[in-house]
């Protein structure tokens, strides 16, 4: 199959009007016979779910917590990203797009990210119609601020908490069509499986969490919103319950997943403690705005209290290495640099850190204007260090926290399951090797409020005949499917002695290790090695205990565990065949002379879409080149 | 706008009740500790006083009676909402803690006194089954007597300092005033929370003022029969 | 910062679903370090249980950060344990000392049936934001977002109250099982906002109904659920529920 990313004719700022222009309509009567599954409540999903169900379509909508308002988008802090230009800075629609694509490294579509830009702005006037507080002036108008990896300030926000209080504006929305009978909301439900009928996805086998019971859920099409694998990594600052399985289901079911080795790690983040540690907390990139990044610029003082070391003896390095972006350079730029410190032996703390020091700022600003600006920051900073940041620099390290790859869809967010659309961070579409701050959010929000639910209309516009029903024999082969893997893992673990945990663990370890923030084909070989050994003990020696018919969370773990030991597989695979760096992508064997990402456009300028064949087999890749005719491929420079 | 009685079943709608019947207490309680104010003084001057205050009451006649009625209403509503608020609020949560909830202090006005409203509610209502009974159906049966005005009237004042002349009398009445207090130092706040008639600027001045003011009215009760009892002994 | 471990005796809330009693179980919980969070400290005795072949203590938690609003335990009677303003997720064994004994119950009310063990159902808190917790508006163009001011001393106020995060720890640690301080929060947002001015009053009503109908109980303004809410939403926000009712009851809708 040759992937069609069914990019629309036209320059690149028609493109979207064109596609309306041409696309089917779905007439109220028959909407009203259609019926869509919203998988995932995240951003994407119940943006989707609230904006198909206005449209008259009988939504399903499913998630794993026990509300819809927890899904991971609530712990976004830092900001979403629009070209209103409200500051007057010189902002357009075609700076975000070349921004982001330039950002991404140039390994995203042009047509999607300019798409992103130009409904960015839509979506801010849509979340302040719903009552969503950003940030205000005092003559009430919003107010922006600036973000790594851009040079004007486009960044909208509502205090730290700006995922929370979009994904409430969502939720409401969604919960409003729950009141109105046009959505269903069904939560502790995890998708295990997708129902593939002639070649169209028709629905959805779930579990339900509280009382295990297996149900099967129909539908003319498919919306699968359920955020990104960051989790594979055990230690990461996604939240527990994100995981992979549903993408994974379905990749088993045909749909093809793109880019698995782009990841992004944040450089932001509260160092670990100890092994008992659970996850890593973001402590938002917007701190950077303020924040100066050093380590000592002597290895003997890295164990000295910071205010004992004298201004001369510190090493600013990302703003001596970086003269025009300074300490905002884009996330992966951090990151690497503040691993390369601390590789040298100059990381502070337990060795694995560097300083986000505000004493500067403060002396200028004050404190309180600090404290308005990142207030419950440093309020959950020393929540969780004990150390209060007003008076001694933080302390920050890279960690995982998004994941640019996902399954593969073209421009309509169709995955290639016919009836399979794919949105937010489960998708890969928009962000290439490397996502900017502040444009998951949009790009979640622009999916489900403004792409959605024109192409789910388009495509269902086909479908109006079509007869959806749970009786077909393809939803019992998938639902003994589901069961059986489930009663496996049960009778299995009635046998073994290693914990879902350790496996876990010991997983997350290796990728980090191997799949991380810098790789060679060394490190991607073994990490490949080692997880076969991880996977044979996982299947030979698991040890579980509790049952199936209620709620049992080790073995909802379970399952997500099995699916990312074979993520992680796929995601050295990928790393492994991608010989260049690019974004987050990062391999030793090819970097610029002074430790900058090479990219290698000849060969590489394309999008990798894996196919899985059959179990245990190598899956195989497909590549979609990824054409620039308005942007001019260069290497991203930020000194 | 919502039918009055759907409104008034609500759970706000039903404190909205018990607040304005319990301001209408309060107010009452206020104006009866003024008419008894006098008791503080020597007999000779209290006695003309408060029996003086009692027939200029009783010559409004029915509008006395209506005003009762009105009075009666506010304390049988007032009870009656109280129960059905409490009955609700213990059925919300069937199975309480191991040590029931155990408050966090900071801006929590969670005390034995406020979490116990009921019990000083009920002591209150049995209270004043007895003293109505003592004070107010006794008259009745009291010989008229001739006022220092002249005019026709009983001499409540008798009974009252025949009352607290008794040591069980002085003991109940101290007690219940205490329990007034109590109620008052948690229901004055929590009326004009109730009501929304509250900012958060004025909220603790609100709350401290409530428990003064509280505390006035149950002092100014509670010393009455003490005081009375004290100077009938001749001490 | 130094490295203390503690022993620790746990005495926990079993239940195997909704419609089972309930009892105490005790474990002991030997060296646990001050720098884990509570919920880690769960993680690691539900280890220990799981190799000991028992079944783990269900708990809810999954953003671990005190945002999700999904991690619910009553720590000796005191929802989300005894700090001020902390989510228990972001409560860290260092406010232990070493010898206590920690009764870990989850969050009571009858709105929100136990699922098992620690985990309850708070669907019932959907239910009231379901009924007008929003602002009536769909999906499409609309004016531009600095079309209609909103000043900043208001938006603030706006903000604080819409920082619930839906956990339901107002309600447990009411004595009443209210869930005033929740529905008050949303109600506040939304009024204080021009966008939601209105169907202002059709929301307070609407919620207030369904908050009854849910089988919380009233409040008795005893300030506990500001004591316990992670996000410290003020009770002021109760009072301008109150007044928004008041002004609901008297206005054309
Ligand atoms: C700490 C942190 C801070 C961030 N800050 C920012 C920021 O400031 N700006 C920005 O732009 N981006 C930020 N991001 C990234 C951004 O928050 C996410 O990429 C985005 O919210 C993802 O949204 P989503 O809708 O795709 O998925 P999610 O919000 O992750 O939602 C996934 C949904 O899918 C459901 N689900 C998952 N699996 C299943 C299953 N098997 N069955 C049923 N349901 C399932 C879940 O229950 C959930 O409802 C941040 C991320 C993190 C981790
Ligand atoms: C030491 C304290 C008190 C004393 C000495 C006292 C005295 C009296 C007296 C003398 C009367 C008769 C008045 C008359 O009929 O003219 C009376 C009536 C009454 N008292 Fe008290 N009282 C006290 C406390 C209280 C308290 C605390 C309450 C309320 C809870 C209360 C409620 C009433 C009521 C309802 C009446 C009947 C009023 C009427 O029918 O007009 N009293 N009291
Ligand atoms: C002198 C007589 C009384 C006065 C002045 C009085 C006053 C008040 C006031 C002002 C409140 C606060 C109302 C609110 O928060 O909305 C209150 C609450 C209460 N009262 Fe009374 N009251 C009196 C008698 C009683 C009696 C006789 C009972 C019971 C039988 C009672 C039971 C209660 C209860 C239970 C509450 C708390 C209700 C709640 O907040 O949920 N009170 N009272
Ligand atoms: S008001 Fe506070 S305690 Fe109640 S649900 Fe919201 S955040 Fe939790
Ligand atoms: S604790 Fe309960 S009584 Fe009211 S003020 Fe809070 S809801
Ligand atoms: S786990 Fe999310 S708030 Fe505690």
């Amino acid at each position: 199959m040759t992937l069609d990313s069914k990019i629309p004719e036209g320059p690149l700022h028609e493109k979207w009007d064109n596609y309306l222009h041409h696309a089917k309509l779905v007439s109220p009567a028959n909407k009203k016979k259609l019926s869509v599954i919203v998988v995932g409540t995240g951003l994407a999903g119940a943006s989707a779910a609230a904006s198909l169900g206005e449209l008259g379509y009988n939504v399903k909508a499913f998630c794993v917590q026990d509300s819809p308002r927890r899904a991971h988008s609530i712990a976004a802090q830092g900001g979403i990203n629009a070209a209103k230009n409200y500051p007057n800075d010189g902002d357009s629609v075609w700076n975000l797009f070349y921004d982001t694509i330039k950002g991404g490294d140039f390994r995203a579509r042009e047509a999607n990210v300019y798409r992103l830009a130009q409904v960015s702005n839509s979506i801010i006037d849509q979340c302040v119609a719903q009552g969503v507080p950003f940030a205000r002036d005092y003559g009430g108008e919003l107010v922006n601020r600036s973000f790594g990896g851009a040079q004007v300030s486009r960044t909208f926000y509502a205090r730290g908490q700006t995922g929370q209080q979009l994904l409430l504006g969502a939720y409401q929305a969604m919960l409003r069509q729950v009141d109105l009978g046009k959505v269903e909301m069904l939560p502790r439900r995890e998708m295990l499986d997708l129902v593939v009928i002639d070649g169209h996805a028709r629905g959805i086998i779930v579990r339900n969490l509280v009382d295990g019971t297996i149900e099967k859920h129909a539908a003319h099409a498919v919306v699968l919103a359920t955020g990104g694998y960051g989790r594979a990594y055990y230690l990461s600052t996604n939240a527990f319950n994100s995981n992979a399985t549903a993408a994974w289901r379905c990749y088993k079911r045909g749909a093809y997943f793109a880019n698995p080795c782009y990841v992004q790690i944040h450089p932001t983040c509260i160092p670990q403690s100890g092994d008992y540690q659970s996850k890593l907390t973001l402590m938002s990139e917007s701190l950077r705005n303020d924040g100066r990044v050093w380590v000592p610029k002597k290895k003997e003082d890295v164990k000295k209290p910071a205010n004992q070391i004298p201004p001369e003896d510190r090493d600013y390095y990302l703003e001596t290495r970086y003269p025009s972006f300074g300490n905002l350079v884009p996330r992966d730029v951090a990151s690497r640099n503040a691993k390369s410190v601390c590789d040298e032996g100059r990381g502070v703390g337990a060795g694995r850190a560097v300083y986000l020091d505000f004493s500067d700022a403060i002396a200028k600003q004050g404190r309180k204007a600090i404290e308005d600006k990142y207030g419950n920051l440093f309020h959950m900073y020393e929540k969780i260090t004990a150390e209060n940041p007003y008076e001694v620099p933080m302390r920050i390290y890279p960690a995982i926290h998004y994941t640019m790859g996902g399954l593969w869809v073209d421009y309509e967010l169709q995955s290639t399951i016919p009836g399979l659309f794919v949105a937010g961070e489960a998708n890969f579409s928009d962000h290439g090797a490397n996502r900017l701050g502040a444009s998951a959010l949009m790009q979640g929000l622009a999916d489900g409020y403004f792409v959605l639910p024109h192409t789910v209309g388009n495509y269902l516009a086909n479908h109006i005949a079509t007869t959806v029903s749970t009786k077909h024999a393809a939803f019992d082969e998938a639902e003994t499917q589901v069961r059986s893997q489930i009663n496996d893992l049960i009778e299995r673990g009635k046998k073994g002695d290693k914990t879902v945990d350790e496996y876990y663990r010991e997983l997350g370890m290796l990728l980090w290790d191997n799949v991380g923030m810098a790789r060679t084909r060394e490190s991607l070989e073994t990490a490949l090695a080692e997880i076969k050994k991880i996977k044979h003990g996982f299947e030979n020696n698991l040890k579980l205990v509790g049952s199936a018919d209620n709620l049992n969370k080790m073995l909802e773990l379970a399952g997500r565990v099995t699916d990312f030991i074979e993520l992680g597989e796929l995601m050295a695979r990928d790393a492994l065949h991608r010989e260049e760096s690019c974004g987050g992508h990062f391999r030793e064997e090819y970097q610029t002379p002074d430790g900058e990402a090479l990219r290698d456009d000849e060969n590489f300028a394309y999008v990798g879409a894996w196919e899985y064949t059959a179990p245990n087999q190598e899956p195989q890749l497909h590549k979609e080149p990824l054409v620039f005719e308005n942007v001019e491929l260069t290497q991203r420079s930020y000194k | 706008m919502i039918p009055l009685k759907k409104a008034l079943e609500s759970s706000i709608g039903k404190k909205f009740v018990m607040s304005i019947s319990g301001i209408a207490l309060v107010g009452f309680i206020i104006v009866h500790l003024l008419g008894n104010l006098p008791l503080y003084l020597k007999a000779e001057q209290a006695g003309p006083m408060l029996n003086e205050y009692s027939a200029f009451l009783a010559s409004f006649g029915w509008l006395l009676t209506a005003a009762e009625i009105g009075l009666a209403a506010a304390f049988i509503i007032h009870m009656v909402y109280a129960i059905r608020t409490t009955l609700i609020n213990k059925k919300a949560r069937k199975n309480s803690y191991d040590k029931g909830v155990v408050s966090k202090g900071g801006p929590s006005h969670l005390t034995l006194l406020s979490r116990n409203m009921i019990f000083s509610g009920v002591v209150i209502g049995v209270f004043l089954i007895v003293h109505l009974w003592q004070f107010r159906f006794s008259k009745g049966s009291m010989e008229p007597i001739k006022l220092a005005s002249g005019a026709d009237g009983l001499d409540l004042y008798a009974v009252v300092a025949q009352t607290f002349s008794q040591p069980v009398n002085v003991i109940f009445y101290t007690i219940v005033m205490l329990i007034v207090g109590a109620h008052l130092s948690h229901g004055l706040w929590s009326a004009l929370q109730s009501l929304g008639a509250m900012k958060p600027a004025w909220s603790k001045a609100i709350y401290t003022v409530g428990i003064l003011i509280a505390v006035v009215l149950a002092a100014g009760f509670l010393f009455i029969p003490i005081v009375m009892f004290l100077t009938q002994s001749g001490v | 910062m130094s490295d203390q471990n503690m022993n620790l005796k746990l005495r926990v809330w079993r239940q195997a679903n909704c419609s089972s009693p309930g009892k105490f179980v005790e474990y002991d919980a030997p060296g646990i370090s001050e720098h884990m969070s509570f919920l880690e400290m769960l993680d690691v005795i539900n280890e220990m249980l799981i190799r000991r072949g028992e079944e783990p203590i269900e708990f809810d938690g999954d953003c671990r950060e005190g945002i999700c609003g999904q991690c619910s335990l009553t720590i000796n009677g005191q929802a989300h344990g005894s700090e001020r303003g902390t989510t228990v997720c972001q409560l860290h064994m260092r406010s232990f000392r070493d010898g206590d004994t920690i009764v870990i119950e989850p969050f009571r009310a009858n709105a929100f049936p136990v699922v098992k063990d620690l985990v309850v159902d708070r669907s019932a808190l959907d239910r009231i934001i379901a009924a007008g917790g929003y602002v009536s508006v769909n999906t499409g163009p609309k004016a531009d977002a600095n079309s209609l001011p909103f000043g900043k001393a208001v938006s603030d106020r706006a903000f604080d109250a819409a920082a619930c995060i839906g956990c339901g720890a107002c309600v447990a640690a009411c004595p009443n099982a209210s869930a005033s301080l929740f529905t008050g929060a949303k109600i506040t947002q939304l009024a204080l906002t021009p966008q939601g001015h209105e169907e202002r009053s059709r929301r307070v009503v609407r919620m207030v109904e369904q908050m009854d109908i849910e089988g919380f109980g009233n409040c008795s303004n005893l300030g506990e659920c500001e004591a316990a809410c992670p996000k410290e939403i003020s009770l002021d926000n109760i009072a301008v529920m109150k007044r928004e009712y008041m002004r609901a009851m008297f206005s054309k809708f």
